[in-house]
C-alpha cells in the first residue's frame, strides 16, 4: 500500500470537497433571496447539504493525515507544508465543532475559504517527507504542534467570525469620519486576504508553466589561516525575478513579457541569497494582489466590503459576536496547553531550558498574552461587539505572523525545515 | 473583612510584593557581571598550579605581596612582543617585592619548552589545563594582565600588548599600596 | 457617618451594595434605573470605596483595576515584540558587542545602545512581569472574597423587581396551584442537572457554581510559575553551561565538582535511499549519542597540576532528548564536530636516492618523542607546531593552541650524512605541505628524502568531540505545577458556566429570572426547554430582555 499517493489523493479529495462545500453555503446564504423560496427552509436544506460536503471534506483531510503519517513513520507535523495542512485541517475541526452548537451557514461561509487558503498557502511549499533530525523525535512533538494547531484553529474561526460581523455592521453609507475610517480599514483586511490569494495564484501560475531563473552569488572572505574563500550559492527563482538578490549574477533566467534582466537589486542589508528570492516573491505577490483586487474592485465598482455587507443582512449581531468570542474562549486554554505547555515540556526536554526567549517563543507568548487581554476586556461590556471584532482580526494576524513572519523573517532554533 | 484587618493584609501583601519585586529587579541590575573579576575586586583564587619545572603555586602563597599575573600563548603575537618587557621590569623591580606569575594559556609541553628557548626568562611561568583558570578570570582576549595591590585586591585590568612604559606605571602603582 | 441600608425586607446590607444581600431588590443607584441589573458579584460592595483613600488605598486600587491589567499586559506584549527585532545577546555563545553596528547599521546600534539586546532580561521587561503579578494577586484578593460571600449565602425567593431586571426573564400566568408548578419546574430543572434548592413557591436552581472559581485559580497558577521563574535567581538553583568533550577524555564541568568523560561519540545520518531528492548528498543526522559517565572529584578539584581523584557515580547513554540526569544536574547531547584531527601517524623514511623505505615509526601528533631510530637514521625532534603559520616577521610560529595544521622539524644524522646533522621540515597534511613549500624549505634534502604515510591504515585520528549543555534547574518542577494548576483554572473558567435559575409564583403568577456569567445564548435555550418540558410555552429569543452594549 503507497500510503503517501493516497495521502496525496486524499489531500486532493479533501481540496475539492471543501471547495464544494464553500459554494453550497454561498448558496445557502445567497439563495434565500432567490425568487420562489422560503427563506428558513431553502437555508436549512442547503446548509445541511453544505454541511456533508464540508464534513466529508474533513473526514478525507483526516485520511490524508493518517495515511501520510503512515507513509512517513513520523507524525507530519515538522515543516511548513504539514504545518499548515495540520492548521487547515484543526480549522475545520473547530469550524464543525462550532457549527454544531450554532447552526450558522454563514460561519461556513467564511471559514471555509480560510481553510481552502491555508491549505493553498501550504501546497506552496516542499511537500516531501523530510526525515526528522533528531531534536524532533519526540512525543511531545506531536502533542505540542497539534495542541497549538488546534487552539489557532479556534482563534482562526475566531476570525472568521469577527470579519463578519464587521462586514454586517459596518454601514457603507455612513460618510462621518468615523465611519470611513472603519470602512477604510475593513477593506484593507480584505485586501490582505486578496494579496495572500494572489500570492497563492502567482505561484501556482508559474509553477505550472515551469518558469525558473537562477542566481550566483559569490562571495571573497579571507579566512582565519589567510587563504582567499569564494563562497557560492545559487538559488533559483520560481518566479521572474523583478528583484535579484543582492551581489548577484544572472546564470539563467527565462525571459517573461519581454523582461529579460531583473529590474532591481535587493539592497545590501538584505544579505544572502534568500533574503532576495523572498523579497521578490513578497513584492510579486503585493503586485499580483493589487491587480486582483483592482479587477475585482472594477466589477463591483464599490468596496467590496460593500458588496458582502448586504449578503450578512438580518443576520443578528451579538450572535456573530458571540460566537467569535466562544470560539476564542474555547481555543485558549487548548492553546496554552499545546502552544505554551507542551512547548515548554519539550524545550525543556531537547534543548534543557523550557523558556529560551528565542522569536518563536516569545511571538507564542505575543500571541498568548495578546487573546488575555481580549479575554479580560470583554468583561466590560463596552468592548463587546466592534472592537470585539476588530481584537479577533489583529489577534489572527499576530497568529499568522508567528507562523509565517517568524519563520521567514526571523531566525532561530525554532524554524521548520522545507521553507520555500 | 474588617477595617483594620483589612489594612493589615493590604500592607503585608504591599510589602511582600516590594521585596520580591525588588530581588527580581535587582538581579537583572547586578547580576550577569558578577563572574568577571573588577577592579576592587578579589581575583579569583587558584591553588596547586604547576610551573614549568613542577613547582606547585598557589595564589595565596603571595598573600601581601604585589602581583603581576599576565595570560599569554605562544600563538599569541602581542603576549610574545610583551615578555621581554616584562622580564626587563621584572629585573628592576623583582628585588622591591614583585612576583610575576605568567600563566600561559592551555598549550603543551613540547610547544612552550620549544618557545621558552628563544627568551631568557626569570619569572615563573605557570601552566594552565583545559581552559580553567582561563574560564575563572573571565578573559576575552589576549594578552590580558592583572596587576594585584598588597592588599589582595585587584588594581588594574590591561587587555593588549604593554611595552615598558605602560607596565613600569602599573608596576610602580602596585608597589605604592 | 453611618448610612442607612436597610432593604425593605428586613435585611440590614453593608454600604454600597447594590442589590440587597437578602431578597435582590434593587438599591441606591441601581433602583433608580430600569436597564438590566448589574449582576457583578451578585451587586455585593466589593471593596470600600472610601471618599478620601489613602495612599495604600491607591496603590491597591491600581493594582485591582481590570483596566490597569490590560495595560500591563498591552505594554508586555509590545515590550516583548522588540527583543525579537535582532538576536538576543543570549544566542551568542562568545557575545561581541560590536555585532549589531557591523551587521545591521545604524539601527543595529541604536538597538545595542537601548539595551534592547537584552530586552528579556532588562530592568523594565522584569518591572512589568512585577507588576502583572502584583495586578494578579491584589485583583484576585479583592473579588473573590466577597464573591465567596456573595454565593454562599444566597436567599431563594428573591424580589420580583431582581428577577424582571434579569438578563434571561420570564413571566406567564398559570393554571393550577402553585405548589405542584413549582415542583414540576423544579423537576425539570432537576433534569437539567441544576441543584434546586426549593421552598414551597419559589425554588433557586444553580449548576456548575465551581466554574466561576475557574479565573482566580488561574491566577494562583501563574503567580506559582512567576515565583518559580524568580526562584531561578537563587544562586545555586540555576546554571547553564556548555562543555566539549572528546572521546576518550574526561573534562571538567566550571562550577561544579563534577568531571564527565565521553567513551564514546557517535553519529548516524539518513542513507540517500531515505532523503527525498532535494535533500540527497546532505548529511542529515539522523541520530548522535554520546557514551558518558559522570565522576564526583573528591580531591584536587580545579587544580591545574595535580591528577583530579574521581569517583563514578553515573553512567548513561546521552541523545538528544534524553539527558544524563544526576541530582539535579542533567547533561543535554547539544551539538558535536566530527571534523577530522590527526592523533597518531605511523609514516616511513623514504631513501629516494636509494628507494629504499625505512620504518613505519610512530609519531605523535600532541606528544611526540624527542627521537626516533628509523633505519640507520636517527631523527631528532628540534621542535614541533601545532598550527603551523609564517608571522608577520617572517618566522615560523603557531596561530592557534589548535592542531589544526601540525609541521615537525627533525633532525637527521645517519650514514651518509654531515655528523651535526641535516635539518628536514615534514608537514603530515598533504594540503598543509603544499601550502607551505615543504619541499621548497627543505631544499636539497628535499631531493634525497622524504617522510610519508603509505596507508590510510597507518593514520589515527583523534575521536570526535561531543558538545554537552550542562544545566540545573531546581525551579523546574514548580514551573510546571503553576502551568498546570493555571491551565486547570482556564478549563474550569472557560468550558463550564454559572447559571443560575430564580423562580416565584405567586397566586398563579409565575416570575423567572435567569443569569450566567457567560454564553447567553446557551442558558436562554436550555431554560426556555425546561419551560416547554413542563408544559409552558417558550422560546429562547422571548426570553431575552436586552443588556448587550451597541
Amino acid at each position: 500500500m503507497n500510503w503517501l499517493s493516497i495521502s496525496s489523493g486524499a489531500f486532493l479529495a479533501a481540496f475539492a470537497l471543501y471547495c464544494t462545500g464553500f459554494l453550497l453555503y454561498v448558496i445557502a446564504v445567497i439563495g434565500r433571496k432567490w425568487k420562489n423560496r422560503e427563506p428558513a427552509a431553502h437555508t436549512r436544506k442547503w446548509s445541511g447539504i453544505a454541511f456533508v460536503f464540508s464534513s466529508l471534506g474533513l473526514a478525507a483531510h483526516l485520511v490524508f493525515f493518517f495515511t501520510r503519517w503512515a507513509g512517513a513513520g513520523h507524525i507530519p507535523t515538522s515543516n511548513m507544508y504539514e504545518f499548515l495542512t495540520l492548521l487547515g485541517m484543526m480549522i475545520m475541526i473547530a469550524f464543525t465543532i462550532l457549527y454544531a452548537i450554532y447552526r450558522s451557514p454563514l460561519l461556513g461561509m467564511f471559514a471555509l475559504p480560510l481553510t481552502i487558503l491555508i491549505i493553498a498557502y501550504a501546497a506552496v511549499f516542499p511537500q516531501e517527507v523530510q526525515p526528522l533530525v533528531p531534536s524532533l523525535q519526540s512525543n511531545w512533538l506531536r502533542l505540542h504542534v497539534t495542541g497549538a494547531a488546534l487552539g489557532e484553529a479556534f482563534f482562526a474561526v475566531g476570525f472568521a467570525a469577527g470579519l463578519m460581523y464587521l462586514l454586517r455592521v459596518t454601514d457603507y453609507n455612513d460618510r462621518s469620519a468615523s465611519a470611513r475610517r472603519s470602512q477604510f480599514w475593513l477593506e484593507f483586511s480584505l485586501y490582505v486576504l486578496i494579496v495572500v490569494a494572489g500570492f497563492i495564484i502567482t505561484v501556482f501560475a508559474f509553477r505550472g508553466a515551469g518558469y525558473e531563473a537562477t542566481f550566483l552569488q559569490e562571495e571573497l572572505s579571507i579566512d582565519a589561516r589567510g587563504n582567499e574563500v569564494l563562497t557560492s550559492q545559487t538559488v533559483e527563482y520560481q518566479l521572474p525575478p523583478i528583484v535579484k538578490p543582492h551581489n548577484s549574477e544572472v546564470v539563467a533566467m527565462q525571459p517573461f513579457l519581454g523582461l529579460d534582466r531583473p529590474l532591481f537589486t535587493a539592497p545590501d542589508w538584505m544579505n544572502g541569497v534568500n533574503a532576495g528570492r523572498k523579497f521578490n516573491t513578497v513584492i510579486w505577490s503585493v503586485l499580483s494582489g493589487t491587480i486582483l483586487y483592482g479587477l475585482l474592485r472594477l466589477l463591483a465598482r464599490k468596496p467590496l466590503g460593500a458588496v458582502i455587507h448586504p449578503l450578512l443582512d438580518g443576520i443578528d449581531p451579538d450572535d456573530l459576536d458571540e460566537i467569535s468570542y466562544r470560539a476564542i474562549a474555547i481555543g485558549f486554554p487548548i492553546f496554552t496547553l499545546g502552544g505554551l505547555i507542551f512547548a515548554m515540556i519539550w524545550a525543556e526536554q531537547a534543548w534543557g531550558r523550557f523558556w529560551g526567549w528565542d522569536p518563536k517563543e516569545v511571538w507564542a507568548l505575543i500571541t498568548w498574552l495578546f487573546y488575555s487581554a481580549y479575554l479580560h476586556l470583554r468583561l466590560s461590556r463596552g468592548w463587546h461587539g466592534l472592537k470585539s471584532s476588530w481584537l479577533s482580526v489583529i489577534g489572527f494576524l499576530i497568529v499568522m505572523f508567528t507562523l509565517i513572519g517568524v519563520n521567514l523573517i526571523i531566525a532561530g532554533l525554532h524554524s521548520y525545515a522545507g521553507v520555500s | 473583612m474588617k477595617g483594620r484587618e483589612r489594612k493589615i493584609t493590604q500592607i503585608v501583601i504591599l510589602i511582600g510584593i516590594l521585596l520580591l519585586g525588588g530581588y527580581a529587579v535587582g538581579t537583572t541590575l547586578f547580576a550577569s557581571d558578577d563572574e568577571k573579576p573588577k577592579i576592587g575586586g578579589r581575583p579569583p583564587a587558584f591553588d596547586n598550579v604547576a610551573d614549568i619545572e613542577g613547582n606547585l603555586h598557589s595564589l595565596d602563597d603571595y598573600k601581601g605581596k604585589p602581583v603581576m599575573i599576565n595570560f599569554w600563548g605562544t600563538f599569541c603575537p602581542p603576549c610574545v612582543a610583551e615578555m621581554p618587557a616584562i622580564e626587563r621590569q621584572y629585573q628592576k623591580y623583582k628585588d622591591q617585592g614583585l612576583v610575576v606569575l605568567a600563566i600561559n594559556l592551555s598549550e603543551d609541553d613540547i610547544t612552550i619548552r620549544d618557545f621558552l628557548k628563544r627568551f631568557d626568562l626569570s619569572y615563573s611561568i605557570l601552566r594552565d589545563k583545559n581552559r580553567m583558570i582561563e574560564r575563572r578570570y573571565a578573559l576575552r582576549s589576549y594578552p590580558t594582565t592583572f596587576f594585584i595591590g598588597r592588599d589582595g585586591r585587584i588594581m588594574d585590568i590591561d587587555v593588549g600588548g604593554m611595552d615598558d612604559e605602560e607596565i613600569e606605571q602599573y608596576i610602580l602603582r602596585l608597589l605604592e599600596t | 457617618m453611618f448610612e442607612n441600608t436597610k432593604c425593605e425586607c428586613g435585611h440590614q446590607n453593608p454600604p454600597d451594595t447594590t442589590l440587597c444581600e437578602s431578597c435582590g431588590k434593587p438599591l441606591g443607584e441601581e433602583a433608580l434605573s430600569d436597564r438590566p441589573l448589574e449582576m457583578r458579584y451578585d451587586g455585593v460592595a466589593r471593596r470600600s470605596q472610601k471618599k478620601n483613600p489613602n495612599p495604600i488605598d491607591r496603590i491597591w486600587n491600581f493594582f485591582s483595576s481590570v483596566k490597569v491589567a490590560v495595560v500591563l499586559i498591552v505594554v508586555t506584549l509590545v515590550g516583548a515584540t522588540l527583543g525579537t527585532i535582532y538576536p538576543q545577546k543570549n544566542t551568542f555563545i562568545t557575545f561581541d558587542p560590536s555585532y549589531y553596528e557591523e551587521t545591521y547599521g545604524l539601527p543595529g546600534k541604536i538597538y545595542y545602545m537601548l539595551g534592547l539586546h537584552r530586552t528579556y532580561e532588562s530592568w523594565w521587561f522584569i518591572t512589568l512581569l512585577v507588576m502583572i503579578g502584583a495586578s494578579l494577586v491584589i485583583c484576585s484578593l479583592d473579588r473573590v472574597l466577597p464573591l465567596y460571600r456573595a454565593l454562599s449565602k444566597q436567599q431563594v425567593r428573591k424580589h420580583l423587581q431582581f428577577l424582571t431586571r434579569q438578563r434571561v426573564t420570564y413571566a406567564a400566568d398559570l393554571q393550577g396551584g402553585d405548589e405542584e408548578w413549582t415542583a414540576r419546574l423544579a423537576e425539570q430543572l432537576r433534569k437539567k442537572r441544576y441543584r434546586v434548592t426549593a421552598e414551597k413557591t419559589a425554588l433557586l436552581a444553580e449548576k456548575n457554581r465551581f466554574s466561576r472559581w475557574g479565573p482566580y485559580i488561574n491566577h494562583i497558577g501563574l503567580i506559582v510559575f512567576l515565583l518559580a521563574v524568580l526562584a531561578r535567581a537563587i544562586p545555586g538553583w540555576q546554571m547553564d553551561q556548555y562543555v566539549g568533550v572528546r572521546e576518550g577524555e574526561a573534562v571538567p564541568i566550571p562550577e561544579t565538582n563534577y568531571y564527565v568523560k565521553n567513551l564514546d561519540f557517535e553519529v548516524e545520518y539518513y542513507p540517500d535511499e531515505e532523503l527525498p531528492e532535494r535533500l540527497k548528498g546532505t548529511l542529515r543526522p539522523k541520530r548522535f549519542m554520546t557514551k558518558a559517565e559522570l565522576y564526583v572529584c573528591e580531591a584536587n578539584c580545579g587544580s591545574t597540576a595535580l591528577e583530579p581523584v574521581l569517583r563514578k557515580v553515573k553512567a548513561h547513554d546521552i541523545l538528544v532528548n534524553d539527558p544524563l540526569e544526576y541530582k539535579g544536574l542533567k547533561l543535554y547531547q547539544f551539538d558535536y564536530d566530527t571534523t577530522p584531527r590527526l592523533k597518531t601517524i605511523h609514516p616511513v623514511l623514504v631513501d629516494l636516492e636509494s628507494g629504499a623505505s625505512y620504518g613505519p615509526f610512530e609519531l605523535s601528533i600532541l606528544e611526540p618523542a624527542p627521537e626516533y631510530e628509523v633505519g640507520p637514521y636517527r631523527l631528532k625532534l628540534i621542535t614541533r607546531f601545532l598550527d603551523f603559520t609564517v608571522n608577520a616577521s617572517g618566522e615560523p610560529a603557531n596561530l592557534s593552541n589548535q592542531p589544526n595544521a601540525p609541521a615537525f622539524l627533525f633532525l637527521i644524522q645517519g650514514p651518509d650524512l654531515p655528523a651535526e646533522g641535516e635539518t628536514f621540515f615534514y608537514f603530515p597534511i598533504p594540503t598543509d605541505r603544499e601550502r607551505f613549500g615543504q619541499d621548497l624549505i627543505n631544499g636539497a634534502m628535499a631531493e634525497r628524502f622524504d617522510i610519508r604515510v603509505t596507508d590510510m591504515a597507518n593514520v589515527e585520528f583523534a575521536g570526535d568531540v561531543s558538545y554537552l549543555n550542562v544545566r540545573v534547574d531546581r525551579a523546574l518542577p514548580y514551573v510546571f505545577v503553576g502551568a498546570f494548576i493555571s491551565l486547570i483554572g482556564l478549563v474550569m473558567g472557560f468550558y463550564w458556566q454559572h447559571r443560575r435559575v430564580w423562580l416565584r409564583i405567586d397566586g398563579g403568577r409565575l416570575t423567572l429570572g435567569a443569569h450566567t456569567n457567560k454564553n447567553w445564548y446557551g442558558l436562554r435555550s436550555e431554560v426556555a426547554a425546561a419551560l416547554r418540558a413542563a408544559g409552558l410555552e417558550a422560546d429562547p429569543k422571548s426570553l431575552d430582555n436586552g443588556g448587550r452594549n451597541k
